[in-house]
């Protein structure tokens, strides 16, 4: 009779213990910052997969600012520090990544680059009422769920066609080929350029999509060919971006050629050819190479780290002074109180000017440069 | 329809890719009945090879023509000796397993592969020292360059080898002996084992010759380059009957010119819903190929 009540006894405070759990989660999210010892930022990037490399580019970007920050003296007397999980590019291992993340008791997000692969994450995080802010991913799809604790640090696909499409009309353009790979982050951009540039009275000649990872694009080459376009917009990243721009040039293509920011990468260039590329233009957010005193954090990172900034380097580095900002003016660490504060954040100031989140909670300045390729590298276009 | 023959030439060029990976598949297939996956990364793995030779070696064979078909031995070798050891590593062993258990260890042998490569090349893509540029031919208002039609010759050039071989030599004799029985082969004192590590050499050294004309002619190449051709070629050897090496040849034309015409007609987006589409169809009514044998039940 001793053992079975015993047995009663334990299945009830298991029952008990499993409610209790169930219901703290859902009344206060279970965010599992103690409020002592260092503040944990979590950040997801690619280590492994397609994107691979883009990977330490955010993360030496962002270990710099909490470095920088640490050095003066922390947060509200607390130090920061980094942790960073797989995100591949996939949205399976992302989703695990951000589990992993959250059970490691971090307090903000600052990461996602691969906005398929962060779509997941959204949910999960707020759960666990963790604010992110995500410095590379930028699909309008990521705001479209309006969730209170989604903040986008890099210009979305709305800025970024605005700008291509003002740029497009200025240069005159009689007719546009617009080209994308299928992904949302790509397609999201080439759907709102062709919609910009229907209402700025710019013929869009023809929209086509390639499969990522293949070689040949001669069907889509053919295709621009055929629609007599004087400028192609291509908006996927520069692995297929490279391949595309010899392909256009070894067919007889004389136009313009002007690709989106997941193309802006030295590696395009050698891809493409350096004589194929010089000329193809590209729009993308405000780097240190191309802002006024951006020289000198340059440096900055290279005596660090021994390379050259990447690819959203400056976007990661600002993602965690952000949120380095938003927890000084919470005061804690709470996430809904650094999710307050992050709304109220007025003209702090990043590398893509003052940061001021619009009610959807994206920039409310896009910040995008025209570059254009002159020998092997990405010079602004003046 | 000025630009018809425009789209065949395309067609062409990029079944002629997956030929020679479609026969790797094809080979193996007829012989041991294995699908092996890890055959689109053999193809990688020759483009590897092949940038590493140009890497070490690029002062000593010049440039041009003549330097990537040396290359292309050299990578030929290299992939071929490497399918020989993974088929005595991975399959080997288990000839008598489960159907399904070989199935995993070839996606595990191509895993191990893509990655193996992304942890020594690293995973950025890497350009390819040499590249085949020059004029282009004009045929009737379509474009071809001269790299295209060079690739399209060493192509036709390997497959033609190949089917001589197969039907011509006593190895040839005794590969196609092992894939009607391998069972009565062996009571009959054939060296099945290395007939099949033959195969696997022939084939493996296709992929790789495919593997460095990919990387001389695009000019690029990464670690997960084998992925999509290798399930395109897969697609290629069962359009064409599987276990039939000329099949495999014809599947992969159909696939490069149904890819072509696709694009065409319905815009890039549909290239791949209308050939695999199509494929879904003609098999339904031609479930063994255009050119694969009935399968008769024995009871």
């Amino acid at each position: 009779m001793t053992f079975r009540r015993v047995a009663v006894a334990a299945t009830a405070m298991v029952l008990g213990l499993g409610l209790t759990a169930c219901g703290g989660n859902l009344s206060q999210g279970g965010s599992a910052d103690t409020g002592k010892g260092d503040i944990k930022l979590g950040m997801l990037t690619p280590l492994t997969g397609s994107s691979a490399a883009i990977g330490p580019h955010m993360k030496d970007g962002a270990q710099l600012a909490v470095d920088e920050i640490n050095a003066k003296g922390g947060i509200n007397g607390r130090q920061l520090s980094l942790t960073v999980s797989d995100e591949a590019c996939d949205p399976k291992t992302a989703a695990a990544g951000a589990a992993k993340l959250v059970s490691d008791g971090v307090a903000i997000s600052v990461g996602g680059y691969c906005s398929s692969a962060t779509l997941p994450t959204l949910s999960i995080f707020n759960k666990a009422n963790i604010p992110m802010i995500i410095p590379a991913a930028n699909s309008a799809d990521l705001v479209a769920q309006k969730l209170p604790n989604v903040f986008l640090l890099n210009g979305t696909g709305i800025q970024q066609a605005e700008a291509a499409s003002k740029f497009v009309k200025a240069q005159g353009s009689s007719a546009v080929a617009l080209l994308d790979d299928n992904t949302s982050y790509s397609t999201d951009i080439t759907k709102r350029t062709d919609q910009n540039l229907r209402q700025l009275g710019v013929t869009v000649a023809t929209h086509q999509s390639v499969t990522a990872g293949e070689s040949d694009y001669s069907g889509a080459v053919n295709a621009v060919l055929g629609s007599h376009a004087d400028l192609v917009y291509w908006t996927g990243y520069y692995q297929e971006g490279g391949l595309l721009i010899k392909q256009l040039k070894a067919a007889g293509y004389q136009g313009k050629i002007m690709v989106a920011d997941g193309s802006v990468d030295e590696k395009l260039i050698q891809i493409a050819g350096q004589d194929n590329a010089q000329g193809v233009l590209a729009t993308m957010t405000q780097t240190p190479q191309t802002i006024p005193g951006g020289q000198e954090w340059i440096k900055k990172y290279q005596d660090k780290f021994g390379t050259a900034p990447g690819s959203y380097s400056t976007q990661a580095y600002d993602a965690v002074r952000v949120a380095a900002e938003a927890i000084k003016s919470a005061g804690y660490t709470d996430g809904q109180a650094v999710m307050k504060a992050l709304g109220q954040i007025n003209g702090f100031s990043i590398f893509s000017g003052p940061l001021k989140f619009t009610p959807e909670h994206t920039l409310s300045e896009g910040g995008f440069d025209i570059l254009v390729i002159r020998g092997s590298s990405f010079a602004l276009n003046k | 329809m000025d630009h018809l023959i425009q789209l065949i030439l395309d067609g062409l060029f990029v079944g002629s890719f997956y030929a020679l990976v479609a026969l790797g598949y094809s080979m193996v297939y007829g012989i041991i009945k294995l699908l092996n996956f890890a055959h689109g990364d053999i193809y990688m793995l020759g483009a590897f090879a092949g940038f590493t030779v140009l890497s070490v070696g690029a002062g000593a064979l010049g440039g041009g023509f003549l330097a990537l078909i040396v290359i292309m031995a050299l990578a030929m070798v290299g992939t071929g000796a490497f399918g020989v050891v993974l088929e005595r590593v991975a399959y080997r062993p288990l000839r008598n397993a489960p159907r399904l258990s070989v199935l995993i260890t070839a996606v595990g042998a191509s895993f191990a592969l893509e990655y193996g490569i992304a942890v020594t090349f690293g995973p950025n893509p890497q350009v390819y020292p040499i590249g085949v540029s020059g004029g282009a031919l004009g045929i009737a208002g379509a474009r071809i360059t001269y790299a295209q039609l060079a690739m399209m010759a060493i192509a036709v050039v390997l497959m033609v080898a190949l089917d001589a071989l197969v039907r011509k030599t006593r190895a040839g004799r005794a590969m196609r002996a092992i894939s009607l029985d391998p069972k009565a082969c062996l009571l009959m004192g054939v060296n099945v084992d290395r007939v099949i590590s033959r195969t696997f050499f022939l084939g493996s050294a296709l992929a790789g010759a495919a593997g460095v004309m990919a990387g001389a002619y695009y000019g690029k190449i990464d670690f997960l380059m084998g992925f999509v051709i290798g399930l395109k070629a897969f697609t290629a050897a069962v359009i064409g009957g599987i276990g039939n090496l000329r099949g495999a040849v014809l599947g992969a034309i159909v696939l490069g010119l149904l890819e072509s015409f696709g694009v065409a007609f319905l815009g890039s987006q549909w290239r791949d819903v209308f050939a695999f589409g199509f494929l879904i169809l003609f098999l339904t009514v031609r479930p063994t190929g255009l050119l694969g044998e009935r399968v008769t039940e024995r009871v």
